[in-house]
């Protein structure tokens, strides 16, 4: 006998399983699964500044820095301004889908491609972002390589105001209708990696970024 | 791993004569107490919260095989591979034979426990394959002679700053440092060079989501996120236990497992990985592997102790745990501490291995009261304690004087000459003091404390006494 | 106002250790106004066998308890251990005798910690005694987290013109009694009951006051120890009684 069939062997007759209870069984796993039901909320005011709002606070507990900016094209000059002030390289690894803006003309050497250990600042967008807890969720695909916002010592993210959604819930709402089926990588990003390991003192910039900067787009 | 819980008493008592691990132990008691506390308050309604996670469990553990087929089949569609592993053996074996198929001669790892119960990495060892910790706890121990960890979330939290200051300085052969993000850092550059080298990545998984096929991961350093997106293959061990049913229930999960752990609203990275990088792809694995592990978790399906399996290994009955604040957790000499351990170490590795720690504990209901899917873990302990007494697994003296207890309790005039020569014998050995240095009858008391003596008689004298004086006087 | 009839299970440590504290519980009862009965036969309630795992020697005591005992309006005990084990596992222990279930859950819903009773159904407005001097209250862990006696006792010392209560820090955390646990694992137990002390200590209060009498053993014992001959270890039944 094979271990899979040893194993839900012994399972189903701890669970005493028949023909019976596994039907209702089964009935109950396609409610659960179709239901999708929701567990309690902590309450968010989903007025749209009311969640930029409750975003860049809770963004800044998790030790992230957070800089608002009108429009697209002013990205690059955003985040020339960050790296001059943080006296940081003017030169990064970004997504691909990011490299048609100007960054050239901010003064950036930006290459569009997947991350190299030597790449020490990494520019993203993000799938969505989730107000409850100041968290992005970055979607991994050709165009959106997961490295970029973790091996290099500085991730910059840029976020759509219009993309800051409530609740992760909404997050999975919102990846189910414009992706389908979930990408390779899902990770939900909380400011610069940190650790607790020794006397439990927060240390940041353990395996991942030191800081994490988001660029928040509002229109 | 090798259990020595049979020698818990041994080890508690070594733990209490180590001065050092004392200090680092009281240092360290209270802080994720404290910040746990803290945390769940911005939860409108944690109850509610702890409630919605205990019914996603149970929902999953009550109709385990169907929801682990489920998820099987899901992950098959993602092009991932599923093996099933009845026992830490069969874990070593799947992973060295995976690991030698990709020619792999390095695996990174992020913490896995069931890594810990399979001794995964003395099998990957003796297979000539490099295994290498990178959460920074274990990494710690691994460097420290591959000390076992004390902890489910912190595995070095018995170390302290000064303990890892020496190691490092051993270890790395660099001047010795003295401040924790420099320490920090010394780990994360060595590493480094290990998660680009790796051909292989192995985790854990804190759940599998049955509707997708995925595994999520929560971890704060980001190794975890380094070990499955730089080397082309990636193994996942978990328990069969693990599987929850929707993407939406790992959100209610993620509400209240890093608050219960760390005391975190949200822990850094939380990843939910599925399925293998498609060709044009920069990053992630090419082969995912999942390795369903039994190891006595199937046996436990149906059981007085099924509400165990809710467990999400959190840490924080431990944290809670004033048995394991004083003693840490190398005294439990398994792989899991605490409360939670004292339930799962009779169960995975043997009830005759560890008979004491079903009764290392004050059942002071602080773990369960903690626990995020409100695990009944006092019952659990005393149910393991009923068990030991039926295979008669307790020692004779104590069999023999709970009976006699029992059977004496039972027939009042005898409990009361009993107790009034029980009473009588104590207050002569206290003498004219109001104490007991020492207690012939249970020495153990007296090993830390006095033992107040009693008034000298009875209630049951003294309130027949009074009784007759009153029918005198009326 | 017919007179309230409560059977006074005493505990068999108070029995043994500590009969004052029985006749504390009774004084306050009887000044409450209750008509207090002491059935004689009573011994244990079965919970260090129950904790034990020797589960035919716990059923055997519960079964005798409740015979003793359902035939009063009330039952009180002075301490939450006890009155935990005769609310909350009572009727848990005949899962399979829905006879005695039905008794025990029936018994179990008219049992009652003692100042819990004193403050829930008797709604007592005065206490019989006074106390003068600092006190700082240990919370027992069954009491406590099992019946949810927090306020009770504090609200009854409040009561007392000379007694000012002084919080320590942890103190719903265990003393390290846990019953067998302290005589099974002596060492850790007494380790548990150090940092209780230290707590004590630090609130500075001249006693510590608890509605256990198991606790307060340890407490007791582990003060003493420490050469502390001053702090006083006291039952909140004796403080509220003015016997202390």
């Amino acid at each position: 006998m094979s271990s899979r069939e040893d194993i839900l062997g012994r399972v189903r007759v701890g669970l005493n399983r028949s023909a019976t209870n596994a039907a209702a069984g089964r009935a109950e796993m396609a409610a659960a699964l179709s239901n999708r039901s929701h567990g309690p909320k902590p309450a968010i005011d989903s007025n749209p500044q009311a969640l930029l709002a409750r975003f860049r606070i809770k963004s800044e507990q998790q030790s992230s820095t957070v800089d608002i900016v009108a429009q697209d094209s002013d990205v690059p000059v955003a985040v020339e301004r960050y790296l001059t002030a943080m006296k940081l390289p003017k030169a990064a690894v970004a997504w691909p889908s990011l490299a048609p803006l100007d960054w050239v003309g901010a003064g950036l050497k930006v290459e569009g491609r997947g991350a190299r250990d030597a790449d020490l600042v990494g520019i993203t967008g993000c799938f969505c972002a989730v107000a409850e807890t100041g968290t992005l969720m970055l979607c991994s695909s050709p165009d959106t390589p997961a490295a970029v916002s973790l091996l290099p010592e500085t991730h910059i993210a840029i976020v759509s105001a219009s993309r800051i959604l409530a609740y992760m819930e909404d997050a999975w709402t919102l990846a189910r209708k414009e992706l389908g089926v979930l990408p390779r990588a899902v990770n939900f990003i909380s400011g610069p990696s940190r650790t607790g390991d020794i006397e439990q003192t927060i240390v940041l910039g353990a395996h991942g970024p030191y800081r994490v900067h988001l660029v928040i787009v509002e229109s | 791993m090798e259990i020595k819980s049979m020698h818990f008493k041994a080890n508690a008592s070594a733990t209490l004569a180590n001065v050092v691990l004392q200090g680092n132990l009281k240092n360290a008691k209270g802080k994720f107490v404290t910040k746990r506390a803290e945390a769940i308050k911005d939860l409108d309604d944690f109850e509610g919260t702890r409630d919605a996670a205990t019914a996603i469990r149970n929902k999953v553990i009550d109709n385990l095989d169907l929801w682990l087929e489920c998820f099987e089949r899901k992950a098959l569609d993602t092009g991932a591979k599923v093996f099933w592993a009845k026992d830490g053996a069969e874990v070593c074996r799947l992973v060295t034979e995976i690991a030698r198929s990709h020619g792999v001669t390095k695996v990174t790892k992020s913490k896995s426990m069931l890594s810990e119960e399979a001794g995964l990495n003395q099998a990957l060892e003796a297979a000539g394959i490099q295994p290498v910790e990178t959460d920074l706890g274990e990494y710690i121990l691994q460097v420290d002679n591959n000390e076992p960890p004390s902890h489910i979330i912190a595995p070095a939290v018995h170390k302290s700053l000064d303990d890892v200051a020496d190691l490092f300085h051993k270890v790395h052969g660099t001047p010795r440092k003295t401040e924790i993000p420099a320490l920090t850092r010394e780990a994360r550059e060595v590493l480094r060079g290990h998660f680009l080298s790796a051909e292989m990545g192995l985790s854990g998984g804190n759940f599998l989501v049955a509707e997708t096929g995925s595994v999520a991961l929560v971890t704060n350093e980001g190794n975890g996120r380094m070990v499955t997106t730089m080397p082309h293959v990636h193994v996942v061990i978990t328990g069969i236990e693990k599987v929850i049913p929707t993407l939406e229930d790992l959100s209610t999960l993620m509400r209240i497992l890093p608050r219960s752990a760390t005391g975190q609203s949200i822990s850094n990275y939380f990843s939910i990985l599925t399925g293998v990088k498609k060709p044009e792809e920069h990053d992630g694995p090419e082969h995912l592997y999942f390795i369903l592990v039994d190891s006595g978790r199937a046996d436990v399906v149906g059981t007085d102790f099924h509400a165990m399996l809710r467990c999400i290994r959190c840490g924080a009955c431990m944290n809670h745990c004033p048995v394991y604040q004083t003693i840490g957790g190398h005294a439990y000499g398994w792989v899991y501490p605490g409360p939670m351990g004292s339930v799962l170490t009779p169960l995975y590795a043997g009830m005759e291995n560890s008979i004491d720690l079903p009764h290392a504990a004050t059942l002071c209901n602080q773990c369960g009261i903690v626990c995020p899917v409100s695990i009944p873990l006092p019952d659990l302990l005393r149910k393991l304690r009923e068990k030991q007494t039926e295979r008669g697994l307790r020692p004779l003296t104590e069999r023999i004087g709970l009976r006699v207890w029992a059977w004496v309790a039972q027939r009042p005039k005898l409990y009361a000459l009993g107790a009034s020569l029980g009473v009588r014998y104590l207050k002569w050995l206290a003498g004219d003091t109001d104490r007991i240095r020492l207690l012939p009858t249970a020495p153990e008391w007296s090993l830390g404390r006095d033992f107040p003596a009693p008034q000298g008689k009875t209630f049951r004298e003294l309130y027949a006494a009074r009784q007759t004086r009153k029918g005198a006087t009326t | 106002m017919p007179r309230v009839r409560v059977g006074l299970f005493v505990t068999c440590l108070v029995d043994l250790m500590r009969p004052r504290i029985g006749f504390a519980a009774l004084k306050l009862l009887e000044t409450a106004g209750c008509e207090v009965i002491v059935p004689d036969t009573q011994t244990c309630c079965g919970q260090p066998a129950w904790n034990s795992g020797d589960a035919p020697g716990a059923v055997a005591l519960a079964k005798k308890t409740i015979a003793e005992f359902e035939g009063f309006e009330y039952v009180v005990v002075p301490s939450g251990s006890c009155g935990e084990h005769v609310r909350i596992e009572y009727p848990r222990l005949f899962a399979d005798e829905p006879d005695w279930r039905d008794r025990a859950t029936a018994l179990a819903s008219r049992t009652y910690e003692l100042t819990d009773f004193l403050v829930t159904v008797l709604k007592v407005d005065s206490v019989p005694g006074d106390h003068e001097g600092t006190v700082t209250y240990h919370d027992s862990c069954s009491g406590l987290r099992g019946l949810g006696i927090k306020e009770q006792p504090r609200s009854l010392l409040a009561k007392m013109k000379g007694v000012s209560l002084k919080e320590m820090n942890g103190c719903e955390e265990c003393c390290g009694f846990g019953g067998t646990f302290s005589i099974k694992f002596g060492e850790v137990s007494a380790a548990i009951a150090e940092r209780k002390c230290d707590n004590v200590h630090a609130s500075g209060a001249q006693a510590v006051v608890g509605g256990d009498l198991g606790c307060l053993l340890n407490i007791e014992g582990k003060l003493r120890r420490m050469g502390d001959e001053n702090t006083r270890v006291l039952h909140i039944a004796e403080v509220l009684a003015g016997d202390a």
